[in-house]
């Protein structure tokens, strides 16, 4: 007897399973339908087949020139935290001092900091110094809160690599820096490549820190938020969605992919 | 034990950064809570004097209330949900379990604002579910359900909509982890399923049930974005209140920063209170 679940209990598991899949999916395939609807109210019954929504869209030059910024400061607050992430989780596991739990917790606790209060500190922080907002000080915000997931990425990754074989690099001659770009960084690759995707894509989507400290050049996130205040862009918006669903779950799916393969190599190496 | 010299170098960085845009602005904060810092001009220095406003206005407190009931009823209801997801994907036996892992969790890595917006595309007057009452008659157009969309109602449901497949992912993680040999022993000795499951199974995964439940109901107790495109009047959360004392309107930051520190103390007691189920399993075996 199978001690976890009886047959009918598995196959009721698999019924809710897929229950809840189709309520999660359901409202993504409703957005995707209503952008081919050729009328300017989202509704049943459906009226016909268009492709204007999407033609009006990469017409709109406002929302491209959001998608660019926010493009651009995704890289830059990835590459940011990936950098402070890796140099964080090198410490965290290959070396030994006092203090590691109270680090590694302020190193992880952007992970619980309510968004709301974040974004104000930052909005009171630049007031007080006289900073202007701009494309950088968001930069600024959303390193902070991508260093925990680059950490919680890579510290795993860090841990699974035998020290002998840096230590052996040390012993023929090589410098830390020398060790790190030959030996770590390579074994630490698929890691690093998701912890920045996972960078890119958490900075790409963030709309409550952001609102608080973005200047002139807003982001896609608030664009998107004041056009959903404006029924008469709907339409529009809603094949906008369906474009950055769609590629957010084609990146998800390659870098998960990419991952497989990547771990399944340096599985084989390691073994063999 | 001897610091390894490299170790400032490599913890340098991180730790500045953190420290400049992570733990001074809180601190900036703190100060305009007491009157340290103010927007007004003239004088001003350390008092309690918005603290004791916070403490003494019923309407700030009451709604901080209600926003715990209502990210608490989301966070119960969704853990519930996600605990059977999770127990099939993690002891059922199924073959393709990353694959339905990831097909579960998928939809949290998309964005966020998209998934607000196909609910108000649903939810509305002239959405999904009324005009799909009106085309078949059992509703007039005249009378839409217009409790549907900015509702309290409408709040919880995106809330909950929207963080549902993360909420299973701890919850997988620990029942993963369970050793199936203590299962085995159980049924050996002669319990049952039920008894297996709520002898072994239940305590065992509760680790990851708590980290779940926190994991939804911090960002929840302090949202301000759902509410504010689905909430209407009736769900304006503890969140929306402080965005709007910094809002263009009447700001009051004073007040404004009470309310925020408020919510950061409440946060970080929860957080140290939950903090031994939230250890990620590479630092505590350490």
């Amino acid at each position: 007897m199978d001690v976890t679940l009886s047959r009918n209990g598995a196959r009721a598991l698999r019924v809710f399973f897929a229950f809840v899949v189709v309520f999660l999916y359901a409202p993504i395939v409703i957005l995707l339908i209503f952008s081919f609807n050729n009328s300017a109210v989202p509704s049943f019954p459906l009226s016909g087949f268009t492709l204007h929504w999407y033609r009006e869209f990469i017409g709109n030059s406002d929302l491209r020139g959001a998608l660019e910024t926010s493009a651009i400061i995704a890289v830059l607050s990835s590459i940011g935290a990936v950098l402070l992430g890796v140099l964080a989780s090198i410490a965290l596991v290959r070396r030994r001092f006092r203090a590691k739990p109270a680090v590694s917790a302020l190193l992880l606790s952007p992970l619980v900091i309510p968004y709301v209060v974040f974004g104000i500190s930052l909005l009171l922080l630049f007031h007080q110094l006289g900073i202007p907002r701009s494309i950088l000080t968001v930069v600024i915000g959303h390193i902070v809160i991508c260093i925990p997931y680059t950490i919680l990425v890579v510290m795993p990754r860090l841990q699974q690599i035998d020290v002998s074989l840096e230590e052996a690099a040390y012993d023929l001659g090589a410098t830390r820096l020398r060790t790190f770009r030959s030996v770590t960084l390579p074994l630490i690759l698929p890691a690093v490549v998701s912890a920045f995707l996972i960078a890119f894509t958490t900075s790409f989507d963030e709309y409550a820190v952001a609102s608080f400290v973005v200047g002139t050049r807003v982001t896609f996130p608030i664009y998107l938020y004041s056009a959903l205040r404006f029924p008469s862009q709907l339409p529009q918006v809603i094949a906008v969605a369906v474009v950055v669903i769609t590629v957010s779950l084609a990146v998800v799916l390659a870098a998960e992919i990419g991952r497989r393969v990547a771990e399944r190599r340096l599985g084989a190496l390691e073994s063999g | 034990m001897r610091l390894d010299p490299t170790t400032p170098s490599l913890l340098g960085l991180p730790l500045a950064w953190l420290g400049v845009f992570f733990v001074l602005p809180i601190a900036i904060v703190a100060a305009y809570s007491f009157d340290v810092y103010s927007l007004n001009p003239g004088p001003h220095g350390f008092t309690l004097g918005a603290w004791r406003g916070f403490v003494h206005d019923p309407v700030y407190l009451r709604l901080f209330w209600k926003s715990v009931k209502m990210s608490l009823t989301v966070s119960a209801i969704i853990v519930v949900l996600a605990y059977p997801l999770a127990y099939y994907l993690a002891l059922s036996g199924t073959k393709r379990k990353y694959v339905l892992l990831l097909v579960l969790i998928a939809p949290f890595l998309t964005s966020y604002l998209l998934r607000v917006l196909a609910w108000m595309v649903i939810l509305g007057d002239q959405g999904v579910v009324n005009s799909f009452l009106f085309w078949t008659g059992l509703r007039s157009p005249a009378h839409p359900i217009s409790q549907l969309l900015y509702s309290r109602f409408a709040v919880m449901l995106v809330l909950g909509y929207i963080w549902l497949p993360f909420v299973a992912l701890p919850i997988f993680v620990s029942l993963e982890s369970l050793d199936r040999r203590l299962l085995e022993a159980a049924s050996d000795l002669g319990a049952s399923r039920l008894q297996a499951f709520r002898r072994v199974t239940l305590p065992l995964s509760l680790p990851g049930v708590a980290a779940a439940f926190l994991f939804v109901f911090i960002p929840t107790l302090g949202e301000f974005i759902t509410p504010s495109l689905v909430g209407g009047a009736t769900g304006y959360m503890y969140g929306n209140q402080i965005v709007d004392l910094f809002g263009t309107g009447f700001p009051d930051w004073e007040t404004g920063s009470v309310l925020a520190m408020f919510l950061l103390g409440v946060v970080t007691v929860l957080t140290v209170a939950f903090s031994r189920f939230l250890q990620p399993r590479q630092v505590a075996t350490d």
